[in-house]
């Protein structure tokens, strides 16, 4: 499955592309091929565009285009797009904002290596 | 000054032990808050959220780059620049302020991350006579939270 990462923060996109890589090697995850990795929800919304993927993370506090605004545009151009938020926004009405927004998933940051993988994995075998 | 409760500020110790729990396996040491005048424990990067809404201020992150080199490595990250190392302050400050909103709620809003090296310019000037000061210490570092928010009347 085809996956694109977005976060403003660099290490988090290198964290989460290492754990699915890492997962995929270890016969934790099926294969997921990342596609491309966004900064913020303009460059997200562009790179979907290009890619096609099948899912992907979103952060919630992004400077353009924040990850709410961001989960309504890929889903109206996609649907069946599975979108997973990772976010350190605890409070629910923000979790319940993404999810009526068209997300699927939702893990909190701070996240362990298996919190990931396992919230992948939920949505990949939906 | 801020004029959070005890109870408000466990909040904050609690999302930064958190964070280091998770992110590295092991845990940090979260000392008692106290309340500063002026001195406050800046570090080598310092990673800013400015809070607004129901609320006003800033929450600091300030770490030494030896101690976010060390995380990083921790985190599997070879990159280590001064750009990894910004990153770094600021994705954890963003990250205990997005906590935070567990208990204070969505009318706690958040900026994204400001991060500088060095002392911040506007630190003086934003910072007000008071504010509480958590000091964390991981392997043998020691980074400081500085706690600079208040509800607004």
């Amino acid at each position: 499955m085809k996956l694109m990462i977005v976060d403003d923060s660099n290490i988090i996109r290198n964290r989460i592309a290492r754990i699915a890589s890492d997962s995929f090697l270890n016969q934790k995850l099926p294969n997921i091929e990342i596609v491309g990795a966004a900064a913020s929800g303009v460059e997200a919304h562009a790179l979907f565009l290009k890619t096609r993927p099948e899912i992907v993370t979103m952060d919630l506090t992004m400077p353009e285009m924040d990850g709410v605004e961001c989960t309504t545009l890929l889903t109206q151009v996609d649907p069946q797009v599975k979108i997973l938020i990772i976010s350190a926004l605890s409070d629910k009405a923000t979790a319940i904002q993404a999810l009526m927004n068209g997300a699927e998933g939702f893990l909190y940051k701070p996240f362990t290596d298996d919190e990931l993988i396992n919230a992948l994995l939920e949505l990949v075998e939906e | 000054m801020s004029d959070l409760s005890e109870k408000d500020i466990d909040v904050f110790i609690e999302a930064v032990g958190d964070y280091f729990k998770k992110t590295t396996q092991e845990a940090a040491s979260v000392g008692v808050a106290y309340l500063a005048r002026n001195a406050f424990p800046m570090n080598d990067f310092t990673g800013m959220i400015k809070v607004s809404a129901d609320y006003d201020g800033i929450l600091y992150f300030s770490a030494p780059s030896a101690m976010l080199r060390h995380l990083l490595t921790v985190m599997k990250e070879t990159n280590q620049s001064d750009e990894n190392l910004l990153d770094a302050v600021g994705e954890i400050a963003n990250t205990i302020s997005g906590n935070a909103r567990k208990y204070f709620g969505e009318n706690m809003v958040i900026s994204i991350p400001e991060k500088v090296a060095g002392l911040p310019s506007s630190f003086n000037q934003q910072a007000r006579y008071y504010a509480y000061v958590i000091i964390i210490k991981w392997k043998h570092y020691s980074a400081s939270l500085i706690v600079d928010i208040s509800r607004k009347r």
